[in-house]
């Protein structure tokens, strides 16, 4: 043992260098959320709670083509279609079950149409299952309350473009953005 | 009136009814406020900790979250009061009982400023001592008697740590026995005042740090909390322990740690007096009353606590033996052998 490992030794340096470390961070500010009291806004892009895509005129995007449900890695989606008046096809119940859905978001861009989509909504906890069993009227309702007006639009536009109209990816999207710079 | 009562009761004896009920009262209000002192020392650490691990600490209940510790009580007291099935059920309603009483008789023999002390015994640090001692009983029969490994072992561990750094801490208070002639608190505290210096704490500074090292030990607390290593021992010794029990052991330690706190302030600190060259130097600090000079110190030494606890790991077991018997008893033997040859110097005995 040197002498200056000695001397650290008997006037415990270590130990008063860490007290004065604790001391100076005691009147640094707290890095907590009040979380309930203060939320946290939602990243752009956040895949939170789904909501079935409307259009202009008010009515559903979606056809019923089944690819979102055969894209599903936990196979949450169940759609169900029989055959209209003039032989289109009617979308009859089209349901997701919340619980079992890992938000993964191929589903939204599996979709030809943007008629799905994942909103910024996180908060939807409940007591009982049923609640959160999506049917395609609570659907429709998740994007009247979180997708109204020109937020959908500007989401689809910078997040989740359908492959239909183009196939390449926002700038802004964190892994397009790495492969274009590469 | 009392010619009337002293013919049916023995004269003399009014007098003496007067004194206990004014003990009395004192032990409720000295009960009352070490209570509300333990309470706050824990809203104290939980915001003191979490500002230095730059959290919040409790907010939610009453202003600040004031009203915390009450909240805690309230859900203490409401608990389920379970016992393990093959406890040994005497000892393990007991033991508690007998840590907390330990911890608060303590306090009958502090005083809190200038003939503010409920008993003031001649052997008083012994008395402390001893009831730190007894209160070791309570950690090591709650460990037998839960009939759980991890409380056994918190137990063993608590016995062995206790038992050696009482011996520390008895050695490094003799210097200030030594220094102050007195096992009396209030007449070391006078001792001090009547010292150059005003505290014990700048000859002493030897026995200062062997008792500081050795109240951490004596009160399980960080970094010597190894009866309650809640990483090893889930809980340490009262693991079993839920509900009001549980609350006992809380506030026993607690308490201990308050105790520790006004020990050091008595003996190394000077009490409820500041240095005499202070109050020469500023005199109307002499009209401040001793209580907040001494709860001052108190709460220092708290602070000191929980700073401590907020920066050091746990020690290992081998470490923590080796300070106590390698370290802190030579340190302390070496602080009563300067002491005493001084003493015997200034007195013309050498």
């Amino acid at each position: 043992m040197t002498v200056g490992n000695l001397i650290k030794s008997i006037f415990f340096i270590e130990i008063l260098k860490g007290l004065s470390l604790t001391l100076r961070t005691l009147f640094t500010r707290p890095v907590t959320r009040r979380y309930p009291k203060v939320e946290r806004p939602a990243q752009p892009g956040f895949r939170g709670l789904h909501a079935l895509a409307k259009d202009e005129t008010g009515r559903m995007k979606c056809v019923g083509c089944g690819l979102c449900g055969a894209y599903c890695p936990s196979q949450c989606i169940y759609i169900y279609t029989t055959e209209g008046d003039d032989h289109t096809k009617e979308v009859d119940r089209y349901e997701i079950e919340v619980l079992r859905c890992i938000y993964c978001g191929f589903c939204v861009e599996a979709c030809p149409f943007g008629a799905i989509s994942l909103s910024e909504h996180y908060e939807y906890s409940s007591y009982s299952r049923d609640d959160l069993y999506m049917t395609k009227q609570k659907l429709l309702e998740n994007w009247d309350n979180y997708f109204a007006g020109q937020k959908g639009i500007r989401y689809y536009h910078d997040f989740w473009r359908p492959k239909l109209e183009d196939f390449r990816g926002s700038e802004e999207q964190a892994s397009i953005g790495r492969r274009n710079a590469t | 009136m009392n010619t009337i009562l002293e013919t049916i009761i023995a004269p003399g004896s009014i007098d003496f009814a007067l004194a206990i009920g004014i003990i009395l009262v004192k032990i409720a209000v000295v009960i009352a406020i070490a209570l509300l002192h333990v309470a706050y020392a824990t809203y104290f650490e939980r915001k003191v900790i979490a500002h230095m691990q730059v959290r919040l600490g409790p907010r939610e209940v009453g202003p600040y979250g004031l009203f915390q510790p009450f909240a805690d009580g309230i859900k203490l007291f409401f608990k389920e009061d379970i016992i393990p099935a093959k406890a040994d059920k005497p000892l393990f309603y007991l033991s508690p009982v007998i840590f907390f009483i330990a911890a608060l008789t303590s306090l009958a023999v502090l005083p809190f400023f200038d003939g503010f002390v409920i008993a003031d015994l001649n052997i008083g640090l012994l008395f402390l001592l001893a009831m730190s001692s007894l209160g070791a009983y309570g950690i090591i029969l709650s460990g037998w008697s839960s009939n759980s490994k991890f409380s056994f072992l918190g137990g063993l561990r608590a016995a062995s740590q206790v038992i050696s750094y009482e011996i520390a801490m008895g050695l490094s208070l003799v210097g200030v026995m030594i220094m102050a002639g007195s096992l009396n608190l209030s007449d070391i505290v006078r001792a001090q005042h009547a010292y150059p210096t005003g505290v014990f704490v700048i000859p002493q500074f030897l026995g200062f740090f062997v008792f500081v090292v050795a109240a951490f030990a004596e009160t399980n607390r960080l970094p010597f909390d190894l009866p309650e290593a809640e990483s090893e021992l889930v809980a340490g010794y009262f693991t079993e322990y839920s509900g009001f029990r549980f609350a006992l052991f809380f506030l026993g330690e607690y308490t201990g740690m308050l105790i520790m706190s006004s020990l050091l302030a008595l003996c190394f600190l000077g009490g409820w007096t500041i240095p005499r060259f202070i109050t020469d130097f500023i005199p109307f600090l002499s009209a401040v009353p001793g209580i907040v000079w001494f709860l001052m110190k108190v709460y220092a030494f708290m602070f000191f606590y929980y700073w401590v606890r907020a920066t050091l790991p746990r020690y290992r077991y081998d470490q923590l033996m080796a300070i106590g018997w390698k370290l802190l008893i030579p340190l302390a033997l070496i602080n009563i052998l300067i002491t005493g040859l001084v003493k015997a110097w200034i007195k013309g005995l050498l």
